[in-house]
């Protein structure tokens, strides 16, 4: 989520400052998965005026906007970008993938960072939370997303980073791996022998 | 056959298995991707250390690491070391990482401070090792890639691949670094400024008092210390270097205290070192950008002055302004700014230097130099002409408030006098004056026919704006601004006191009061309003006011 915040307003900076005072609202959604990684997807609907100008400079030219995405968020590796229009309603849908966005502190929770300070975010559900922002320098376009977390989460707490900018923590089991199935194999073909063992020896 | 050997034979496969998955080998495997940074650049050492710095733009490198075995793997650990600059340095642990799991890290190195005494290029290399709990030395991760330290005084416009660049503002990608160069803590040029404060200004307090006229005869009076120590204008080094796939300009660019100390500069250098003054005295510095040029300014109570600060040219060059013709022609080119700036063209932008420091952008650290300041001391000695007859010279810049001496010249009254106002008026009934350095846009909307004019701050915070209606009362002209704005989404209330107009304006983007006069105009009621976003308005009142109070 680090940085989501300045990537997303870039193609609205030069519109005219009346025009930027109307009900502007974008919305993304973004689903963390069982390994850490986002799905995220922003989309908006422009006035005419602004549509106009999104087409000329983004619309019309996606890998100019996938540039100027990856490059507003230096941090991690964006991948599978799609845009969607529908000139029609003058609305665009960028979706992308962002993998590792959440990692494993060392005391071994999961991390989620907002990269804001005393980030105003509301809970939805028990994995589902909202926070609303209205950046004043970026022509104060509303601007709502939804986290959703996986099933697997739990224990989803808000907290402190030590730089004071809020950051989600929670629990996460992880996929079950080879070594687990081994495990519960080794313990079987044990039991089995013995049983077997035991069978042949005292009946 | 034993009866017991099949169920033994089956137990010990069971002990086996179950010993494997309580006791794996410590393999795992990693699969890394790496992006670099083509080069670095010395004096930006504070900019690679900040993480938050222009959101984490300028890293060393990044790393995207996949757990591609099938086991989890613990403690995560990254590290990294750049030979001769940076020991073995622990980057990010991770806690753990299941199988398919991705983990992205980032370098910002922290650079020790005498990386600024770099005066050469060269190739350096980056090693990185991963390793995990239980990893053994074959398992561990090693990567290493080389890239390009430039030397002290160089800057690369750009860090976009050349394939990827679209247009003039990718060429110059990197301007948001050029605060790296302004160097107003740098012992040197503390002393240069007080000594110009001293024995040019002989006192300033543009600081304290925030009056544009004082930072004006500030940054004249700084103009005039480069004059009278014949600082001269010269070229540097500007050469397309290419490291990896990105080509960019490189400029050899000479530090502040070597403008000072060496006594000549290029127009870059130039305005870095008035950047550098002027913050060193409290003054919010400005460096206007125009395709092959860059001149100094200021920026105070909202409105931003310049001076064309190669106006020094040099004997051997000839053509030497004054320092009155130099700021009235810096003042010319900032309007020529504002037109294009507005017009969207990306060859006009500006480095606020103070903004960009907030912003992390801080200058490179430089040390103490005793040589340095003896060449300083040896240059004010040419400041010692000033005694005699300095004073009218300087005390021009003020606007004809004379006798001021260091007080500031405390007696204008008002914000349209002396520098403030830029001296231009709007046409037709209910003009008034134009603020220095606000741009005018006639119908800026087409599709709103009514807004004849638009008056506007530099930062877009502040506007006055002609409205031509055709109505035949106010009341009537401003319900029909009411609909008209609803249509935008916006709310218009005001009340009306003879012709005089309060009001606020609700929209999403927050409150906007204003204040207007309302007269016959062209198409039947002329409302002229002006206002400020509520955030805005403290800082933006005295131009207000001196717009409402300008109207005629």
């Amino acid at each position: 989520m680090k940085h989501l915040r300045n990537t997303l307003f870039f193609a609205l900076l030069s519109v005219p400052a009346l025009l930027s005072a109307q009900n502007l609202q974008q919305k993304i959604d973004m689903n963390i998965d069982g390994l850490g990684n986002a799905a995220i997807s922003i989309s908006m609907t422009l006035p005419a005026q602004q549509w106009q100008m999104w087409n000329q400079n983004f619309g019309n030219n996606p890998s100019a906007l996938k540039r100027d995405i990856e490059r507003s968020m230096p941090g991690y590796f964006l991948e599978d970008f799609k845009l969607e229009k529908n000139d029609m309603e003058r609305s665009f849908t960028i979706s992308l993938a962002a993998p590792g966005i959440c990692k494993v502190d060392k005391k071994g929770r999961w991390v989620l960072e907002s990269d804001e300070k005393n980030a105003q975010i509301t809970e939805l559900a028990e994995r589902k939370f909202m926070m609303v922002q209205s950046p004043p320098d970026l022509g104060g376009v509303q601007q709502t997303t939804m986290i959703s977390f996986p099933q697997q989460a739990s224990d989803i707490k808000l907290d402190k980073d030590a730089f004071g900018k809020t950051v989600f923590r929670f629990e996460m089991d992880g996929p079950s791996s080879a070594s687990g199935i081994l495990l519960w194999v080794g313990l079987a073909l044990l039991v089995a022998g013995l049983s077997w063992l035991f069978f042949v020896l005292f009946r | 056959m034993k009866k017991w050997l099949p169920p033994s034979i089956l137990l010990a496969v069971g002990a086996i298995v179950t010993g494997m998955a309580l006791f794996p080998a410590g393999g795992g495997d990693l699969e890394v991707e790496i992006k670099k940074a083509p080069y670095i650049m010395p004096a930006v050492h504070n900019v690679y250390a900040d993480p938050s710095a222009l959101n984490g733009k300028y890293y060393l490198f990044k790393a995207r690491i996949k757990n591609t075995s099938d086991r989890t793997l613990e403690n995560v650990r990254v590290r990294y070391r750049v030979p001769g600059y940076i020991e073995w340095t622990e980057l990010s642990v991770i806690g753990r990482m299941f199988p398919g799991q991705s983990g992205v890290v980032a370098c910002y190195p922290k650079f020790n401070d005498d990386i600024t005494k770099k005066t050469t290029e060269s190739l350096e290399k980056v090693e990185i090792s991963i390793d995990w709990d239980g990893a053994g030395k074959s398992d561990t991760v090693e990567e290493e890639f080389s890239f390009k330290m430039m030397n002290r005084n160089e800057f690369a416009y750009s860090n976009i691949p050349g394939s990827e660049i679209s247009g003039y503002a990718d060429l110059y990608d990197n301007n948001d670094l050029i605060p790296c160069f302004v160097t107003p803590s740098d012992p040197v040029v503390k002393y240069y400024t007080q000594i110009v404060q001293e024995k040019v200004m002989k006192g300033e307090a543009a600081s304290i008092t925030q009056k544009p006229e004082d930072a004006a005869r500030f940054m004249l009076s700084l103009y005039e210390a480069t004059l009278l120590s014949h600082m001269v204008y010269s070229g540097t080094k500007g050469i397309p270097v290419s490291a990896d796939d990105v080509s960019s300009l490189v400029q050899t660019l000479r530090l502040p205290r070597e403008v000072i100390t060496g006594n000549t500069g290029l127009c870059i250098e130039l305005s870095c070192f008035y950047a550098s003054v002027m913050s060193a005295a409290g003054i919010d510095p400005i460096i206007f950008l125009i395709p092959g040029h860059a001149y100094p300014g200021f920026k105070m109570q909202g409105q931003y002055y310049a001076i064309e600060a190669t106006g020094i040219n040099g004997e051997g060059l000839g053509g030497i302004s004054s320092a009155e013709e130099a700021f009235q022609k810096g003042q010319k080119q900032l309007q020529e700014f504002v037109q294009m700036a507005q017009q969207g063209h990306p060859g006009y932008s500006i480095v606020d230097v103070h903004a960009l420091n907030q912003r992390g952008v801080r200058s490179m650290a430089l040390g103490d130099d005793t040589f340095l300041k003896q060449k300083v001391d040896k240059i004010a000695e040419n400041f010692g002409e000033l005694r005699t007859n300095g004073n009218e010279r300087l005390l021009a810049a003020g606007s004809g408030n004379g006798g001021g001496g260091n007080s500031g010249g405390g007696n204008n009254s008002g914000n349209d006098g002396g520098s403030v106002a830029s001296g231009r008026r709007t046409s037709g009934p209910l003009s008034f004056t134009v603020p220095s350095g606000w741009s005018m846009r006639q119908r800026p909307f087409p599709q709103m026919p009514v807004y004849t004019l638009l008056v506007e701050s530099p930062d877009q915070m502040a506007n006055a704006a002609v409205y031509d209606v055709p109505a035949n009362s106010v009341d009537e002209a401003m319900g029909y601004l009411q609909q008209l704005f609803a249509q935008y989404g916006s709310q218009l209330q005001y009340q009306l006191n003879g012709n005089q107009l309060q009001g606020v304006t609700y929209s999403n983007a927050g409150s906007w009061v204003w204040s207007g006069v309302a007269g016959r105009g062209p198409a039947g009621i002329r409302i002229v309003a002006a206002g400020a976003g509520d955030y805005a308005l403290q800082q933006y009142t005295p131009q207000l006011s001196s717009i409402i109070s300008s109207i005629r």
